[in-house]
């Protein structure tokens, strides 16, 4: 049951989204980090490496003096990677088609934060030392929750795809989505390889430009599946609280695009708390916590601290004032109901989905349906996790790269008696 | 699909035991040129599943006189290598499938990728 709410989570909120925003990919703002890289072309003449989930191939065009291949579940991708000469696979990262200790090292860039649950997490990793030989090394890359300016609030979040980065909206400033700028952040250097975790995402606001980042908080698949806390399904009433009005932007329609963004929200989480496990999706979703009066605080202040873990369901991110969705609001206007329905609106699923696939200018069309879903790691839990769930691999060197934890594990043999 | 990286796939369906090699049929295979650089060839010998390589060139027609062992020494030997060099990186199969030997499970390959994806219930 658990597996089937993960697949359908990362179906809907990773592989489908990459569907969609594949053709994007291919611009220049897609780099390779240079410490992979550096893993890259330190191998052996003649090794044989896999980059395992290895998007539109950028990795595998380095060191010539290496057999490379790379599998993912994009399609699109995998079709670009192969249209640069590359050898490449559709598979899934929990069942890896490649015979047992083939491969003289592995990469999983940026790859694993997609999975939903622990378990899968350790499975992949896993899978892809099962596919590497003894003494041959795998480099692991995934997001961290701890940015050099911010800090996320929870793990398990909904990341909306922003297609043009750099160049401003053109819609109306208060549903622009823009980047709040922190007090503290003056400097705005390379903003493509900075804190928000992936070199895909945002970037370089010129000083110009304001944006404002959202991400959406959900609870994690492996906590709605606590079956030793079935009571924390009904939320504290300080999470009922509905919003402060947004300061000052989104003149109109405030209640409206509250209740849509609420209705979204409902909609993308709600296989996450199917009925029998939770009370009542109403009760678990319908609550959104403004964790700041304003925008514009430094990462430091957090209204909602720990204790919300358990019971808030979904939380904005500290620099939105509102709940509404810039992106989501022209998609959400032709489609769904005006927003006095919503507290009767059962869970739209059907009409949800449709409302994806319709027709905008491309890049409605594109943000709309698109928030990916990422499990962020804390400091070490990569680490940990390797250290006491995937025996076959020992921690050889763990670090921070710009928004990354990192860790390179090599396979070692393990002798059972 | 390179010969060197069906070399190194296999069926993953649930319950398979014997998945490997997989049986390639294939409806279409270019040839294309890819530089000779005999280290490259040496250091991946002793890394492939030397009988799925002669029993893919078999079912490819490109056999050839390729040996069904290794020759020794093969470090020093260039004929050798280039015909090695030819099987794994120079063939190309760009339509087709590959089959798991032991469940029959056909696994596409489509515009030169094979699509190894399972469905939920062979996984």
């Amino acid at each position: 049951m658990m597996e089937e709410a993960a697949s359908q989570l990362e179906r809907d909120h990773v592989h489908s989204v990459y569907d969609k925003i594949a053709p994007y990919f291919n611009d220049s703002r897609y780099k390779a980090w240079p410490k992979v890289r550096q893993f890259l072309l330190e191998l052996q003449p003649g090794s044989i490496v896999a980059d395992i989930g290895c998007g539109n191939g950028k990795y595998l065009h380095i060191n010539k003096e290496v057999f490379k291949l790379g599998c993912d579940v994009c399609r699109p991708l995998v079709d670009f990677a192969w249209s640069q000469g590359h050898e490449v696979q559709m598979c899934d990262g929990l069942h890896l088609p490649y015979r047992d200790g083939c491969f003289d090292a592995v990469l999983s860039i940026a790859v694993i934060h997609h999975l939903s649950t622990k378990e899968r997490r350790i499975r992949a990793i896993k899978e892809m030392a099962r596919t590497l030989r003894v003494g041959g090394r795998i480099m692991i890359y995934v997001w961290a929750m701890e940015q050099k300016r911010r800090k996320f609030e929870k793990q398990d979040i909904f990341v909306p795809w922003n297609p043009n980065p750099h160049s401003p909206r053109r819609r109306a400033a208060a549903q622009s989505v823009s980047e709040a700028i922190d007090n503290t952040d003056k400097h705005r250097k390379v903003r493509s390889t900075s804190s928000v975790a992936d070199e895909e995402d945002l970037t370089c606001a010129t000083p110009q430009q304001r944006t404002q980042r959202l991400w959406f908080f959900s609870r994690s698949l492996d906590s709605v599946f606590d079956f030793g806390s079935l009571a924390i399904s009904r939320s504290s009433s300080r999470d009922l609280s509905t919003l402060s009005s947004p300061t000052g932007e989104n003149e109109g329609n405030k209640a409206s695009q509250r209740g849509r963004g609420r209705g979204l929200i409902k909609q993308v989480s709600s296989f996450f708390s199917p009925p029998s496990v939770i009370g009542s999706e109403e009760d678990v979703f319908d609550s959104v916590t403004d964790p700041h009066k304003g925008q514009n605080n430094p990462g430091g202040n957090n209204n909602n601290n720990g204790t919300g873990n358990q019971s808030v369901s979904v939380s904005l991110a500290q620099e939105c004032g509102s709940l509404a969705l810039p992106d989501l609001v022209p998609f959400q206007k032709e489609h769904l109901k005006p927003a006095g329905d919503e507290s009767g609106r059962a869970p739209q699923g059907g009409e949800q989905q449709e409302s994806t696939k319709s027709p905008r200018g491309s890049e409605g069309q594109v943000e709309g349906s698109c928030l990916r879903y990422y499990h962020v790691f804390r400091e070490g839990e990569l680490a940990e996790l390797i250290e006491h769930h995937v025996e076959e691999l020992h921690v050889k060197h763990t670090y921070f790269d710009h928004a990354n934890w990192c860790v390179v594990a090599e396979k070692v043999q393990l002798w059972k008696i | 699909m390179k010969l060197l990286t069906h070399n190194m796939l296999t069926s993953h369906v649930k319950g398979v035991i014997k998945g490997y090699p997989l049986l390639i049929k294939a409806t279409e295979v270019k040839m294309n040129e890819v530089e000779f650089n005999p280290q490259f060839v040496s250091r991946m010998i002793p890394k492939l599943e030397w009988s799925a390589l002669v029993q893919a060139a078999d079912e490819l027609g490109q056999r050839q006189d390729l040996p069904s062992e290794v020759v020794p020494d093969y470090e020093k030997d260039e004929e050798f290598l280039k015909k090695v060099h030819r099987l794994l990186l120079e063939v190309e199969v760009i339509e087709g499938c590959l089959q798991c030997p032991e469940s029959g499970r056909e696994f596409p390959i489509s515009r030169g990728i094979p699509n190894m994806l399972l469905s939920e219930d062979e996984a």
